[in-house]
């Protein structure tokens, strides 16, 4: 499920970001992706939503590029959404 | 009451020597109540602005628990037009008056600190609706509204971060080093405010003074009169605001610290900002990641949703209405809104200049722009002007500005003024 989710997070992070070569770990942090400011936050936030049929929160939206926050943390805000859908 | 004030700091201090030597819950949460209404019969003005903060707040407060248990975005619209009409009346916004009838502005009711409560409402009223807010009781959410600590002039402290102090006030501070850490901030606080940025102000009123007899006709103007007062002017009260507001907030943040209370941090170094987005990642962050949070994002995802071809273009409408309604926040007249727009066009300006820099360079030469330290030397330098420049809009009398700014222009082009 974790793989599952990692390979779609990156897809959708590949498309929005327009750069098919793009790798993100679990490590990965927002300030380390260029171009990843408030706006494309909203914009990968939007593609997140449309591509596993989930709802964030303005709070959460916020909490996800928090400092401390990854891609990993990134992940786990996903699956328990898709858990509770 | 000012925070900078020694009434404020002896009562602060003699309340952080004794809570946490009060049994842990109650004790606490009845002493940290005790000295919220205390604080508040020092700032509230009257009866009037007690039934109007209590009728604000309760009203919120009942609004949540009805969303709380039947979540319904009608009620919540319709309640957050009714509370920001109240805010515009019981502010005296001078476009109302053009709404409502006069009578209406003529009321006696000022609350203290009403724009923070009303973005705190907004905000805690958004989570409770979309489920982000676990629980709250009537006593948790009236002192997180009137939190002395942050009731005047805020930070805009999130409900969740409150109710992590307000569910188990414990210690924050691990040991003595912090805990000295947490007096310097305060001392440091207390120096900013009540000497460097007063001595600015001090400054700037006086030049300000001496534009405005100029500009009478008591005396001459003068090229050098002219260039060095406005000089004055555009420097001293940006450099007031950030002493006083940045002060303030580490009076508020080192006492938070001592009462186990972690208040959200509002400045990092805004004036060696690189553009107009860094500054507002800066500058009252407190405020920014409000508007980022329940108003621009809110907006822009609804437009990029709906229209994913245009939105690119419509983010700029996003900017404008987010700034423009950041500067009315600010206060009822009209140079809020020049300001709030001059940083709306910033920002806008900032995002184009990004994508022609993307456009011609790709992100490799992007990010080769944004690590040569020459061309920062020249970002930062070209954006503390524009924030000193749209400062001159944030003084309450547009017409002096107006005339000032045109005074250092003739200055500057001709040699008679």
């Amino acid at each position: 499920m974790t793989n599952e989710i990692h390979g779609r997070l990156q897809s959708v992070l590949r498309e929005v970001f327009d750069d098919p070569e793009l790798t993100v770990a679990d490590a990965t942090t927002a300030d380390q992706i260029d171009g990843w400011d408030s706006l494309m936050h909203v914009n990968i936030i939007i593609a997140v939503e449309q591509r596993f049929r989930v709802k964030f929160a303005a709070a959460e939206i916020a909490g996800l590029k928090d400092k401390g926050q990854n891609i990993g943390t990134f992940k786990q805000a996903l699956a328990k959404k898709l858990a509770t859908r | 009451m000012s925070v900078a004030s020694a009434q404020f700091l002896v009562a602060a201090l003699l309340f952080a020597a004794g809570f946490f030597r009060l049994p842990a819950g109650n004790w606490r949460r009845h002493l940290f109540v005790v000295a919220l209404v205390a604080f508040l019969c020092f700032s509230l003005s009257g009866l009037p602005g007690l039934a109007g903060l209590t009728v604000f707040i309760l009203s919120g407060y009942g609004v949540a628990r009805w969303l709380a248990k039947s979540p319904n975005p009608m009620v919540f619209g319709g309640y957050v037009v009714l509370m920001i009409a109240a805010f515009l009346v019981l502010k005296k916004y001078d476009a109302v008056r053009y709404i409502v009838p006069a009578a209406w502005l003529d009321h006696p009711i000022a609350v203290a600190g009403l724009s923070y409560i009303l973005f705190r409402q907004i905000h805690f009223l958004t989570d409770v609706l979309q489920g982000q807010v676990a629980r709250f009781t009537l006593m948790g959410y009236v002192s997180y509204q009137l939190n002395p600590l942050t009731l005047l002039s805020g930070p805009i402290q999130r409900f969740q971060d409150f109710e992590k102090f307000w569910a188990d006030p414990q210690p924050l501070l691990g040991d003595l080093h912090q805990l000295l850490c947490a007096f310097q901030r305060i001392m440091i606080g207390t120096i900013k405010v009540a000497f460097i940025g007063a001595v600015c102000l001090g400054q700037f009123e006086s030049a300000t003074n001496e534009i405005t007899r100029a500009m009478l006709g008591e005396f001459p103007i003068t090229r050098w009169f002219a260039l060095s007062r406005f000089a004055e002017v555009l420097y001293l009260y940006p450099a007031y605001v950030y002493f006083n507001f940045s002060g303030y907030c580490d009076i508020v943040i080192g006492t938070g610290a001592l009462i186990g209370m972690k208040i959200p941090e509002n400045f990092d170094r805004p004036y060696v900002s690189r553009n107009m987005i860094d500054f507002w990642t800066r500058q009252h962050m407190s405020l920014s990641f409000w508007i980022r949070d329940y108003l621009f994002t809110p907006l822009y995802k609804a437009i990029a949703e709906r229209l994913p071809r245009q939105a690119p273009s419509l983010v700029f409408v996003c900017y404008f209405v987010a700034f423009f309604l950041a500067g009315v926040w600010h206060g009822s007249s009209m140079n809020f809104v020049a300001f709030g727009l001059l940083h709306g066009l910033g920002v806008s300006a900032t995002k184009i200049w990004e994508r022609l820099l993307i456009r011609r360079y790709g992100r490799t030469g992007l990010r080769s722009y944004m690590e040569s330290r020459q061309l920062r030397i020249v970002a930062v330098f070209v954006t503390l002007h524009f924030v000193c420049f749209s400062f001159l809009f944030f003084t309450p009398d547009l017409e002096r500005t107006i005339g000032m700014l045109g005074m250092a222009a003739r200055a500057v082009l001709f040699k008679q003024i």
